[in-house]
């Protein structure tokens, strides 16, 4: 009888009840019927204690150090320097688009800052040149993903708390496949240029070496983030919760002192903003933890784990069903909570089977970020299109070629462990 | 009449709680007829911590919970006696407190006092055998090798002021952040039971000094939501207590015979395992001491539940000598 | 009709202050929290003298985040599936519209129940770790009753809004939703 709020979530959902909204009242609604008034309380609470958490403070500070390099003028320099390097390459400003969300994705956690710094940028910049909108803002959006693949990345921080792994290892894995994604998204663009050269804008020209010194001199302290963040934790100075703090305190002072781009007066509006994007993150990882508790009282991950297990039991056919699984859930349900919900009934199984615990958290984050440019519940595609102006519909179409490249790097990463694993394991992680 | 108890511990199925709960959900299960049914949801399922977990059985969404003497000391502060350093000497002496004195039944009551009779604390078990100092940087011999090392603990004031009063410096670092925390030396000591330090596998990130001072008895508090306990009749209330008594003798044996592999592993992994000597264990003890005056000064109700623990533990040595000499004779 | 708008644009007042109230918390909490951990850094890395509150200080003020999540709500900042709602004709999407507003003001009145009882219950009277607050005679450990209360008053406040949005609805649906002062748009938020 319980279980029947899984259907019910699906509908809620689908008839464009909020998410946060959907993940209370299905359970809440069923455990009514089924007479179990007193678990409500349990609901409640396990909302509460969900979003408290120390690690997870790390989401609202990443969130706020991203604001401000937006504001202090910092993607600008990150653009520039990208031009600088790729700019002249076949559709350049494409390739100046994913190198430029290489980049970003060192100093923010999220897809969607990156989708609405650089398409607020770049997008109107590419159609100048000639390039369609849907074009450009698929790119935009395809590009994005690597923001929370590449670290800092706020679903990692979930799925480190969630799962009890190692923040850092975590983010040290992602590394690789981040730059995968971002090479196969370069590859694709230039395959299609060469294809139907009419359909690009004509070449840049290259820049020179003062161009490029300069470049990189303006985009220096921006660049200098990651190593800080990523030397910090690794040197032993902070946590990587603490990481974020001082990510924060560093995007301040340069942009407040080095590059002058932000002043004290724009603080309370940048605070406003990742307050309020913090506390909507917050609430969605409670909700999606007091699900999962409803999820495991109805004792649907012993039922889901006999139904796996009982398809295959050869690991490498296991993890194909489950990429097909994740990516099918990431075209409902935000990476966050999908994570939450599904990670502890997923991650044992495949832990036992010899997956390494951290191969396994990307294989998962990785699925679901792609998940993020996939309609219905394509976040990324949400912001593509109100950032361009253009049809989420139109945007999911422009962006097929894309998507199959990111499920190509998905099917390496998930095959390739060593991808995942070779740098946390040099770093004495594994 | 019949019943299903919701049972939880936010530890694994590798842990000595989950060992005690599945010996009292079979116990109870078959002595009850099938009257009483056991529900168990091992982790963080339904709570994720000592408080949240407390609180439901408070209101009986979960009936039967372990806490640490840590995650109990938000609402019994005085249940934190049981980390207070050196005070039982060995398993046998903590047994003996546990199961022949009046330290339980003081504690139930004055736990049922302070929780508006509603959290029932039905035994005292063990997780996890002794609290140990182990370290990533040097051999730890006597107090004063302790000295400016970081150890991690809880965000709680007993384990931070015994680390202070040991002269190293005590740092609150969350559990799952702690592996990282060793391998990149944020922190370089812990103190917790081998069983935990082998299932973090933390010798992996440096943690390679053990020194078995066995400063505290690693105390599960096991509690049950009072008013279900009370709408039992006889027969089955008298089926739990006996239940909850098979579960301490499991989790008393449990840790002990885990513990024999883990230090085998500890030591096979390159471990330096360090047994202090009599004279360094009094040396321990007497560094330590002023934690005892401190907790009776500044925890609500820790005066008397220290004097109560005190006599218990005076008691429990009297009586296991006396055994122990006609055991000899 | 000119009645029923003077009380939804009433309501908007109020809620619009309240939020701008809880916007400058979040502020202040954004502030203190970044402050604070880099105190324990600093502390610890550089001084080797670790402090026991901040973690659980700045964890404090994380929860009394709460109070701006309603300005992202009232906004239409939380992310749902629209795509049915925009096939619909337009008078069945207001109908379903409303009646997801319903279900949504159901959810948040339970929570509110429930959080007062958790705040002022046993749960609340739980002591703080590391926090403490000046009394009469001395300092004394915070209770977590106070850590709680972010989370009620998130939720009241939300039920607040709900209670607006659902108003501007009906407004809609009587051809009155021009009359009544837009409320600023936010962009979807995710932890992606
Ligand atoms: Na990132
Ligand atoms: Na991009």
């Amino acid at each position: 009888m319980l279980v029947w709020f899984l259907p019910l979530f699906l509908v809620l959902l689908m008839v464009g009840l909020p998410v946060f909204f959907a993940l209370l009242a299905a359970p809440g609604v069923m455990l009514v019927l089924n007479g179990q008034e007193r678990d409500l309380t349990l609901l409640y609470r396990n909302v509460y204690n969900g979003m408290d958490s120390f690690p997870l403070m790390a989401i609202p500070f990443f969130l706020l150090a991203g604001e401000m390099m937006n504001r202090g003028g910092i993607t600008q320099r990150l653009v520039e320097f990208s031009q600088a390097l790729v700019g002249h390459f076949r559709a350049g400003l494409a390739q100046v688009n994913i190198l430029s969300s290489m980049l970003f994705a060192g100093l923010s956690g999220s897809a969607v800052a990156d989708t609405s710094a650089l398409g607020a940028m770049l997008i109107p910049a590419m159609e100048r040149e000639g390039y369609s909108r849907r074009f450009a803002a698929a790119v935009t959006a395809a590009s994005s993903v690597i923001g929370p693949i590449i670290p800092p990345s706020g679903i990692m921080i979930i799925y480190a708390y969630v799962m009890e792994q190692s923040v850092a290892a975590l983010f040290l894995a992602g590394i690789l496949p981040g730059i995968l994604v971002g090479l196969g998204l370069m590859a694709v663009t230039n395959i299609m240029a060469r294809r139907a050269p009419g359909a690009f804008p004509p070449l840049r020209r290259r820049a020179g070496w003062g161009e490029k010194g300069q470049a990189s001199l303006k985009a220096f302290f921006p660049l200098l983030t990651p190593v800080i963040i990523l030397g910090g934790i690794l040197g032993g100075v902070f946590t990587p919760t603490e990481a974020s703090a001082v990510a924060v305190a560093y995007a301040a002072f340069i942009a407040l002192f080095v590059l002058r781009t932000m002043t004290w007066r724009d603080l309370p509006e940048v605070l406003s903003r990742a307050a309020i994007m913090s506390s909507v993150i917050l609430l969605l990882v409670g909700a999606a933890l007091a699900f999962k508790t409803v999820v495991a009282l109805s004792h649907a991950p012993e039922a889901l784990a006999s139904l796996i297990l009982s398809l295959s039991d050869n690991p490498l056919v296991l993890l194909l069903l489950i990429n097909l699984l994740l990516f099918g859930v990431g075209m409902f349900l935000d990476a966050g909570p999908a994570i939450i919900i599904l990670g502890p009934i997923l991650g044992p199984i495949f832990t036992s089977l010899g997956v390494d615990p951290v191969h396994f958290a990307i294989i998962m984050s990785v699925n679901l970020t792609v998940g993020l440019a996939t309609p219905p519940m394509g976040l990324v595609l949400f912001v593509a299109s109100s950032v361009s102006g253009e049809r989420v519909e139109t945007i999911a179409r422009a962006i097929l070629p894309f998507l199959a490249v990111e499920v190509l790097a998905i099917l390496l990463i998930t095959y390739v462990p060593a991808i995942s694993l070779a740098l946390p394991r040099l770093f004495g992680f594994l | 009449q019949s019943v299903t108890l919701r049972a939880t511990a936010n530890s694994n199925e590798t842990d000595e709680d989950y060992d005690g709960l599945v010996v009292f959900k079979d116990y109870v299960e078959a002595a009850s007829n099938g009257e009483i049914a056991v529900e168990l949801f091992i982790g963080t399922q339904l709570c994720g911590n000592g408080a949240e977990c407390l609180q439901g059985v408070a209101d009986g969404s979960i009936d039967v919970f372990v806490a640490t003497s840590g995650g109990a000391a938000g609402l019994f502060p005085y249940i934190q006696i049981f980390d207070l350093p050196y005070l039982m000497a060995d398993d046998r002496i903590a047994e003996e407190v546990l199961t022949n004195t009046d330290l339980t039944a003081q504690m139930r009551v004055r736990a049922l006092q302070d929780s508006g009779d509603t959290i029932r604390i039905m035994t005292i078990g063990n997780t996890g055998g002794w609290r140990n100092f182990a370290n990533t940087q040097r051999r730890i011999e006597g107090p004063d090798d302790l000295k400016g090392l970081k150890v991690r603990t809880v965000v709680a004031d007993l384990p931070q002021e015994l680390v202070r009063t040991l002269g190293a410096s005590p740092t609150p670092i969350p559990w799952p952040e702690l592996f990282t925390s060793l391998q990149t030396g944020v922190v370089e000591g812990t103190k917790n039971g081998i069983t935990d330090i082998m299932g973090m596998k933390f010798p992996e990130a440096g943690l390679q000094y053990l020194t078995l001072d066995g400063h505290a008895y690693m105390a599960a508090i096991w509690v049950m939501n009072n008013e279900m306990f009370l709408s039992l009749d006889d027969d089955l209330k008298r089926v739990i207590v006996d239940g909850f008594h098979a579960l301490q003798q499991a989790t008393f044996a449990s840790p002990k015979r885990k513990s024999i592999d883990a230090y085998a592993d500890f030591v096979s992994g390159g471990g330096d395992l360090y047994v202090p000597t009599p004279e360094q264990k009094q040396a321990f003890q007497d560094a330590a001491a002023p934690v005892h005056d401190w907790f009776a000064a500044n925890v609500d109700g820790g005066e008397e539940m220290l004097a109560n623990f005190r006599a218990a533990i005076a008691q429990a040595e009297e009586s296991v000598a006396a055994r122990r000499a006609a055991e000899l004779e | 009709m000119n009645g029923f708008l003077t009380v939804v644009r009433a309501l908007g007042a109020v809620n619009a202050g309240a939020l701008r109230v809880g916007r400058w918390v979040g502020v202040a909490c954004m502030f203190l929290m970044v402050v604070f951990i880099l105190i324990q850094v600093f502390w610890r890395y550089v001084l080797s003298n670790p402090l026991p509150w901040p973690e659980e200080a700045a964890r404090f003020l994380m929860l009394w985040l709460m109070v701006v999540a309603p300005t992202a709500w009232r906004r239409g900042g939380f992310v749902a599936i629209d795509m049915i709602r925009l096939i619909l004709p337009r008078g069945v999407a207001v109908v379903l519209t409303l009646a997801l507003l319903a279900l949504s003001f159901l959810v948040l009145v339970t929570a509110v129940q429930i959080g007062w009882s958790e705040v002022t219950g046993l749960a609340g009277r739980f002591k703080s770790s590391s926090l403490y607050y000046p009394t009469g005679d001395g300092w004394a450990k915070l209770p977590l009753g106070w850590m709680m209360a972010s989370l009620l008053a998130g939720f009241v406040l939300l039920a607040s809004v709900t209670v607006e949005l659902m108003l501007r609805q009906v407004a809609v649906m009587l051809g009155a939703g021009d009359r009544l002062p837009a409320v600023p748009q936010a962009d979807p938020v995710g932890a992606e």
